[in-house]
């Protein structure tokens, strides 16, 4: 029973990223003292002259928390791959002295200390490091336990969630303001923007095909997109209705799977897991009667990488799901 | 033999049921002096552990009274009760991994004073009973290597060590072998002369035989009360027991009684 | 043969009387506050960073104590060492000995070497309360308010844990008692029984969690992780009052090992004492569970260990009980930290049962 549960619990907590979150925590993130615009606001972002970051600051993380940074950052933990991601987009890489141990982009962090092995944070790894931030990953990712533990010890700790490609945008932009890399960061937020954009305006137009997204199944539960997830949102910006799960668990019952009959089926966990193919998920007992495996369309998804980690590189997900979606308006 | 002293337990008008209507017990009188050995005779359901239950105060009398030291049972406290009363049941599977000195010392928690040790006194008591017990020599035995006759001793020394001035013996002699039960009935008797009060449930009327005074059971009631050789009878042994008997007489003068090996038909009724 | 054999055999009673001579209790107990000491030395002396070793942690104890050391190491290895690795070795040692001296009082009034301090379903209450206070923000998000979800759902999976332990013993003890009395045999099968309707509705709210899956999955292994100063500060009391109550009453729990009957002809309440026991014991075991979550085996085998080789007088055995689960769990921890941070009931079970059955095979042939 033990191990079994041992074998569920990694892919349940990469699911937590992909599931809305519920805390009520104000979204998207804003900065708390300055009025400056999330990324939404298109592609002119990077025209607007952004101002340097006087520091102590306070700012509101995604956890609806006040953080108050005293003095620019300069020694960073980060606790997820997509908070390392994020952090290394503002230019602050160099900043980074501790990641996890499934860090492997930019590729010049995977030489840093690991303080987060196996999914477990190791509080003492990340203490010695003496970091001056410290970024975690919302909604259970970072567990709550560890989140006051590190509160406890006097560390700063910036919850990072986000729900939707907008809000990555926003998240870069609360990191570029947390690091004085407000420039760095508008700049990031105007190129996702104008990925964005260019998606939309690839797609526009098209059938909305019924897309579901498996991020994993284990024991007989089917995990994708939360309901209100950025995974559900990319798809809606690549075109695609998604079929959603429960929003915190993320996952989906084969009942409801077969009644919603998805008209695309895009094989995640195909990227780790070479068994998982268009012909074994049509051997699935019951899956055969859906559209999407009748007609042809159960595609693997080599990049689910960068469509499951709400980080920069959201830009190549998009493009990867749009292309997968609507392959005829990408050429081929 | 009989002395002028209080009863130290006295029994008035016993009555108990286990369920309404059907009392085990009626009407039991018994009153049990310093110095004596009572013998309490009785077929299979006469009532005789539930007596000595009532006489422990593990169970109370629906109606009647127990009195100990002529103050009713239900007056003592616990422990003032243990430190006067002592009971050896008809089984006590003893806990492994004790010493023998060990399981006798438990018998001194009624008295025990200090918190962790054992006081001088505590330690005389034990040295005591372990060899009024004859089970001086099984002190540093693990329980577990002893045979049914030396259990049975520490169980009497457990209880010896108690220092009671009243010992309830409920079927003692039900694992012990011939001389073994000689040889327990022997101890307690001699305790009896040294001033403690017993009353002994058996089943062998030739070993009942011994003691200063037989009480019988019948039917939850007693029967007979008296020295062994006006209460063990052929006609009440017959009527109690559905068994025949006669007494011998030897070229000695003492008294033998004699079973016949076929019952007469009256313990059939007698659930 | 009486006669022969009384006089030297007095000389020896004397000395035998009075149980464990204090000779032989000053060395075991000696020896047992010896390993707890060096299990707290190896635990705040080693750590995956590589920060603090040996030396910087007895410096770091020492100043915090007061005593004038010169510091050579940065502040980081100093909240380590007294903020990490201390708080957790401590609550080791409050966990593990407040379990093992459980398992000794469960073994002994139900008889059973295999009792643990969670057989009448201690862990089970406990469980549903830690998991529903780890939900609570959740299903209530009013509950929520303030500093965010996490803060409050912690302190109220204690709390709630801590309740529903020793709700649970409550409600076990009263449906099996009948008559005044609670029979041994009743009082398993009540508390199994009890422990599936709470095991499942458990599973249920667990089907529910949502997000909380990651934390309720951590709580209910076990681990010692989160142990903070202010954890310690509500368990170490509890476990430790329960623990000297329990050890007062080594001479009661040494009299039921007689059996009902015998134990209340030594002037024990049996029933009276047995509930007693048992609250002392849930006690200590809730707060243990509170803060740690169920950590299997040390409750299990430590007592029985120790049985095996220094006899059930628990007079001896609860002290040395309390001492080897310490020790055990605070060392047991130390290598689930360095391992990674594996469940700790993981790393006891591993190192400690191939060592109690190498104990049982050797102590069983010599028996034989």
């Amino acid at each position: 029973m033990a191990l079994r549960v041992l074998r569920v619990i990694p892919p349940l907590i990469a699911a937590l990223l992909l599931a809305a979150c519920q805390t009520g925590a104000p979204s998207p993130s804003v900065v708390a003292s300055s009025a400056i615009p999330s990324g939404a606001s298109g592609t002119g972002a990077s025209a607007v002259p952004v101002p340097a970051t006087h520091y102590p600051v306070v700012v509101t993380d995604d956890a609806g928390r006040d953080v108050t940074i005293a003095a620019d950052p300069r020694r960073i933990v980060s606790l997820a791959p997509s908070t390392t991601e994020i952090a290394c987009a503002v230019g602050a890489c160099a900043e980074l002295v501790g990641v996890t141990d499934f860090d492997d982009y930019p590729a010049q962090v995977a030489g840093l200390p690991k303080v987060v092995i196996g999914a477990q944070v190791d509080v003492e790894k990340v203490v010695a490091a003496e970091p001056d931030l410290v970024l975690a990953a919302g909604n259970g990712f970072t567990p709550d336990a560890i989140l006051s533990q590190l509160d406890d010890l006097g560390l700063t700790v910036l919850v990072l969630y986000p729900q939707s490609a907008d809000e990555i945008g926003g998240d870069i932009t609360l990191v570029g303001r947390t690091l004085d890399a407000g420039a760095a960061a508008a700049r990031e937020v105007a190129r996702i923007d104008d990925a964005v954009a260019s998606v939309r305006t690839a797609v526009a137009g098209a059938d909305r095909p019924r897309v579901f997204y498996e991020v994993g199944v284990f024991e007989g539960q089917i995990f994708t997109a939360g309901a209100d997830s950025f995974l559900a949102s990319l798809i809606q910006i690549a075109g695609g209705d998604p079929v959603t799960g429960d929003a915190t668990t993320t996952s989906l019952a084969l009942e409801d799977l077969v009644a919603a009959d998805p008209q695309v089926i895009l094989l995640g966990d195909a990227a780790y897991d070479a068994t998982i193919t268009a012909e074994t998920v049509a051997a699935r007992p019951g899956w055969g009667e859906m559209t999407a495996v009748a007609d042809g369309h159960v595609l693997p998804m080599p990049d689910d990488l960068v469509i499951t980690r709400p980080g920069p590189r959201v830009t190549e997900g998009l493009l990867a799901l749009a292309r997968a979606i609507h392959p005829d308006r990408f050429g081929g | 033999m009989r002395i002028a002293v209080a009863p130290i337990i006295e029994a008035r008008d016993l009555t108990f049921g286990f369920r309404a209507g059907r009392a085990v017990l009626a009407g039991v009188d018994l009153a049990v002096r310093p110095g004596e050995l009572v013998v309490l005779l009785g077929t299979n359901g006469s009532g005789k552990t539930t007596l000595i239950r009532l006489l422990a105060g593990t169970l109370r009398p629906q109606h009647g009274t127990v009195t100990l030291a002529g103050r009713p049972l239900g007056d003592w406290r616990r422990g003032e009760l243990a430190r006067r009363v002592a009971v050896l049941p008809q089984h006590l599977d003893l806990p492994a991994g004790f010493r023998v000195a060990e399981i006798v010392e438990m018998g001194r928690a009624p008295h025990a004073e200090r918190l962790f040790g054992a006081s001088a006194g505590d330690g005389a008591a034990v040295e005591r009973a372990l060899r009024e017990a004859d089970a001086a020599e099984l002190a540093d035995r693990s329980v577990d290597e002893l045979s049914g006759g030396e259990r049975q001793r520490v169980l009497v020394a457990m209880a010896l060590a108690q220092e009671p001035e009243l010992l309830l013996l409920d079927e003692p002699t039900l694992h012990l072998d011939l001389a073994h039960q000689l040889s327990l009935l022997d101890t307690v008797m001699r305790l009896c002369r040294a001033g403690l009060a017993a009353i002994a449930v058996l089943h062998d009327l030739a070993l009942a035989g011994m003691a200063d005074r037989v009480a019988v059971l019948d039917r939850g009631r007693i029967r007979a009360d008296g020295r062994p050789g006006e209460v063990l009878t052929p006609a009440l042994v017959r009527s109690v027991f559905g068994v025949r008997m006669t007494v011998a007489t030897d070229d000695e003068g003492a008294r033998h009684l004699v079973l016949e090996p076929r019952a007469t038909g009256r313990v059939a009724g007698a659930g | 043969m009486r006669a022969a054999g009384t006089l030297p055999a007095t000389a020896r009673i004397g000395a035998l009387v009075g149980g464990p001579s204090l000779a032989r209790a000053a060395i075991v107990l000696g020896a047992g506050v010896l390993l707890v000491i060096v299990a707290v030395v190896v635990g705040v002396g080693v750590g995956t960073s590589g920060l603090a070793g040996p030396l910087d942690a007895a410096g770091i104890l020492a100043h915090r104590i007061g005593l004038a050391v010169p510091v050579s190491w940065s502040p980081g290895a100093e909240q380590i060492v007294w903020e990490l690795r201390l708080p957790r070795a401590v609550t080791a040692l409050v966990v593990g000995g407040g379990l093992a001296t459980a398992g000794v009082v469960f073994q002994a009034l139900l008889r059973n070497p295999l009792a643990d301090p969670y057989v009448i379903g201690t862990a089970a209450g406990a469980s549903l309360g830690a998991v529903a206070g780890l939900m609570v923000p959740t299903l209530v998000p009013a509950l929520a308010l303030g500093a965010g979800t996490a803060w409050w759902g912690i302190g109220l999976a204690q709390v709630l844990a801590f309740a529903g332990g020793l709700g649970t013993m409550l409600v076990v003890y009263g449906v099996a008692r009948t008559g005044g009395r609670v029979p041994v045999v009743t009082l398993l099968l009540v508390g199994y029984a009890i422990s599936s309707v709470l095991a499942a509705a458990t599973a249920l709210l667990m089907f529910f969690a949502g997000n909380r899956l990651g934390a309720i999955f951590g709580w209910l292994m076990g681990s010692l992780g989160g142990a903070t100063w202010t954890d310690l500060a509500l368990a170490t009391p509890l476990v430790a009052a329960a623990a000297a109550v329990i050890l007062v009453r080594w001479r009661r729990l040494n009299l039921l090992l007689l059996g009902d009957g015998p134990a209340a002809h030594l002037g024990l309440d049996v029933e009276r004492e047995k509930l007693i026991l048992t609250v002392l014991a849930t006690l200590a075991t809730s707060a243990a569970v509170a803060v740690a979550g169920t950590i299997g085996f040390v409750g299990l085998v430590v007592p029985h260990l120790l049985r095996l080789v220094l006899g059930p007088d628990h007079r001896l055995l609860l002290p040395t009980s309390f001492l080897g689960g310490a020790a055990l769990l605070a060392l047991a921890d130390t290598g689930a930290r360095l391992a990674g941070g594996v469940p700790v009931g993981v790393v006891t079970a591993l190192l400690g049962a191939p060592f109690f059955l190498v104990l049982l095979r050797r102590t069983r042939a010599i028996g034989a």
